[in-house]
């Protein structure tokens, strides 16, 4: 088990108050094979730098979490398969 | 003959010693900005005055930071 850190960009025209809850769908995850989620922050919509998928927003959303390495493989495919997500980073907590 | 110039260059003072700060983030955008110019380009440590492990630490968060749509690319001013 290793502590990850989690950042995603969703599709800007997802309504702001339904993020937390389909957020949570995504990290189902996690938890059905026995890690835990530690913090959910999310930032908002926020301006991205350029244009990804032909979008000019994001919103933006961080994850702490402890899961195997076979889980935060696993959430990323997921999320990657997504069309809500237009971006994600999965990241060791300790690689900073 | 004319005599040979010896530059002694000014050393840099550490702005990140100066500012207390022993881990960088990508996610710390006000921070990776002021390492990054007007176009976008990392500055080179010359510029920035802070050391090898950091200027290294600076450069990757600057290029997740990139991936992450947090900085850009390029901006092009010109």
């Amino acid at each position: 088990m290793r502590q990850y850190e989690l950042m995603i960009i969703l599709d800007p025209e997802v309504e702001e108050r339904t993020v937390a809850p389909s957020l949570d769908k995504y990290l189902t995850v996690i938890k059905t094979t026995g890690g835990t989620v530690d913090k959910v922050d999310i930032w908002g919509k926020r301006r991205l730098a350029y244009d990804i998928q032909k979008k000019s927003e994001g919103i933006y959303a961080v994850v702490d979490f402890t899961a195997s390495s076979d889980t935060a493989k696993e959430l990323d495919r997921q999320l990657g398969l997504n069309e809500v997500v237009l971006r994600t980073k999965v990241m060791r907590a300790d690689a900073k | 003959m004319a005599k040979a110039v010896v530059r002694k260059p000014k050393k840099k003072l550490n702005p990140l010693k100066a500012a207390k700060i022993t881990v960088i983030d990508y996610k710390d955008t006000a921070l990776l900005r002021k390492f990054i110019s007007d176009r976008g380009k990392i500055r080179a440590r010359r510029v920035t005055g802070v050391t090898v492990q950091e200027q290294r630490a600076i450069a990757r968060a600057v290029k997740n930071a990139r991936e992450m749509a947090l900085l850009p690319y390029s901006s092009s001013a010109r």
